[in-house]
């Protein structure tokens, strides 16, 4: 397991520091950012690329390699490609603009865009929610879902209770994996071929790694239950917390950034506005300046964040 | 040389913010029916080091070679590793990570059959490993998971002897068990090792190194400290290794304090230790 997607990695920076509650809302102002849409493509990808060259400056702020969050989009190159092909030979009702014909097949500006555009959401959609728990530990993600979780105790729904399943869910993650790992070394050792051989052997196989898994699990559910009981814990009670959340500098800054991009872009989203290419310029070279300009954007604000963190 | 490590280095999550180094160049020879003891801190690397041996982990860089097998990141064929697993065997610390059949026979036979045996053929030699290890006849139809938890890891122990390795490894075979179903279970060993199998021990019992081994391998950070024979780790101050005296050396060096004039050498346990007692004191 390779992927970054999903795993905190600690670092200390001005991300890592922030409010998981307010990091948890940033998230969805960026999300409707990412999730609005424009009346024109030109729009679509002149915002979206302001918005992605946010987010990237925002990994790499937070030291977040641009690389390993492309390695863990590796799973979705099959979905991308199968959105491709739907869209071109099933293209929107609105396709005027043939690109250029296959056989028999028209394939239209329209249809390649819609797709480009899909797969842009997609990808600043993962870097986002990568961003949020590459940054944030699991524990204070939720504490911050208890936070806004807190009006539902009004209708006795058992907030904290759920909160602390879900701290717990998450906790476990690894060491399933790890035990996974282990249980599967094991039954290796005795014979087990996990990837080859015939159906009937591999469900056997498959069997032979669920049972032990099923058995160590509710066994360290057992213990862990027993020694939360010993050391007097009662879902009721009311607690104080180690490390209390607080409201920082650095939080009102994010707060006020992605509230402010979020408001520009329901703004700019309500424009209606035109814009043809010039035809003395390609339509391809202003796309290459634009992203030229996109690169040289995302390259000050790190740097000029970092330099004030020194 | 039935198996040899050359320069051996193996990283977790290789290439991941996550990597960690668990063995950095070890290069090492076991002899055919030794008994080798690795020790060790935690984290020491002793238990990557044992799972290279049936290609459960492929070193990073270095091979190891077992028999007449080679495990190294090329070969990656897995017949290859299937025949080699037939001969290293591994029981790891957990019984609770290898039983999961609905009778104690029916789990042992599940590694026989699992190298091309029939299911009667399995189950004799199932019963033939139970009794080995000693477990009784009237447990073989019970579920694993209704045993305590010694009968349980003797079951586990007799699931490897079953696919009859000619190198067994343990990892930590002791830990958690009582002192009398530990006694059994180390005597139990010797009597393999005496038959002929190479037992490899992962342990953190320097007394078990002492009174059993043959061979010893020190680890310390991913690398082979000292590799040498028991007489000789224990001739000097064991102690600059962080490893502790064993007991019976301990209570040796007593006994010559107190002036009791017995002669240290060749005392491995209990017994030998009375038996000197008892011929000083003639």
């Amino acid at each position: 397991m390779n992927a970054i997607l999903g795993r905190y990695v600690n670092h200390d920076t001005f991300i890592h520091r922030m409010d998981p509650r307010n990091k948890f809302f940033c998230l969805i102002a960026l999300m409707v950012a990412v999730f609005i849409s424009y009346p024109t493509y030109e729009m679509t990808f002149i915002v979206g690329g302001a918005v992605a060259t946010l987010i990237i400056a925002l990994l790499l702020i937070a030291k977040v390699r641009i690389l390993d969050v492309f390695k863990s989009l590796r799973v979705l190159w099959f979905f991308i490609l199968l959105l491709m092909i739907i869209n071109v030979f099933a293209p929107p009702t609105n396709a005027i603009n043939i690109a250029f014909t296959i056989g028999k097949v028209n394939v239209y500006w329209e249809a390649i865009f819609q797709s480009l555009k899909i797969i842009l959401r997609l990808v600043l959609m993962i870097m986002l929610t990568t961003l949020l728990t590459a940054t944030t530990k699991p524990l204070d993600l939720t504490y911050a879902l208890e936070w806004y979780m807190a009006p539902l105790k009004v209708i006795r729904f058992p907030v904290h209770e759920v909160a602390m399943t879900i701290s717990i869910a998450l906790r476990f993650i690894p060491t399933l994996l790890d035990e996974t790992d282990r249980i599967m070394k094991a039954q290796s050792s005795r014979g087990v071929d996990f990837k080859h051989g015939k159906i009937s052997s591999r469900l056997k196989a498959i069997v032979s790694l669920i049972i032990p898994l099923f058995i160590s699990s509710f066994q360290r559910s057992e213990e862990l239950a027993d020694s939360m009981e010993a050391r007097g814990y009662d879902p009721k009670a009311k607690r104080t917390r180690y490390r209390v959340l607080k409201f920082s500098l650095a939080d009102l800054i994010g707060f006020i950034l992605c509230s402010g991009v979020m408001a520009a872009t329901i703004v700019i989203s309500s424009f209606k506005w035109t814009y043809t290419t010039p035809h003395f310029v390609p339509w391809w070279i202003l796309s290459l300046i634009l992203v030229f300009l996109y690169m040289l954007l995302t390259a000050l604000i790190t740097a000029v964040v970092r330099r004030h963190r020194k | 040389m039935p198996i040899r490590f050359n320069d051996v280095f193996y990283t977790y999550q290789a290439n991941s913010p996550f990597k960690s180094e668990a063995l950095k160049g070890v290069s090492l020879d076991i002899k055919d029916g030794s008994f080798t003891c690795i020790v060790g801190h935690t984290g020491s690397g002793k238990s990557t080091l044992v799972q290279q041996l049936n290609g459960l982990l492929i070193p990073t860089s270095g091979s190891v070679e077992v028999n007449n097998f080679t495990v190294q990141k090329k070969h990656k064929s897995l017949k290859h590793l299937h025949s080699l697993r037939k001969e290293v065997g591994i029981v790891f610390q957990f019984a609770r990570y290898q039983l999961f059949e609905e009778t104690i026979e029916q789990d042992v036979a599940f590694g026989p059959m699992n190298f091309g045996a029939k299911k009667e053929e399995a189950l004799e030699i199932a019963h033939e490993c139970l009794k080995t290890v000693g477990i009784d006849e009237s447990l073989f139809k019970r579920s694993p998971f209704e045993v305590s938890g010694g009968q349980r890891r003797r079951v586990a122990i007799a699931g490897i002897l079953g696919l009859k390795p000619k190198i067994l490894v343990l990892d930590e075979p002791t830990a958690g068990l009582d002192p009398k179903g530990a006694a059994e279970i180390l005597k139990l060993f010797k009597e393999l090792n005496d038959k002929g199998t190479t037992i490899i021990l992962v342990t953190h019992d320097i007394n078990i190194v002492y009174e059993y081994a043959n061979d010893v391998i020190v680890m310390n950070e991913g690398k082979v400290e000292l590799h040498c024979s028991p007489e000789e780790l224990f001739k000097e101050d064991v102690e600059k290794y962080s490893l502790e005296t064993p007991l019976i050396q301990q209570t040796v060096k007593m006994c010559l304090e107190k002036g009791l004039n017995i002669s240290p050498a060749k005392i491995r346990n209990v017994h030998d230790l009375a038996v000197e007692i008892a011929r000083v004191k003639k």
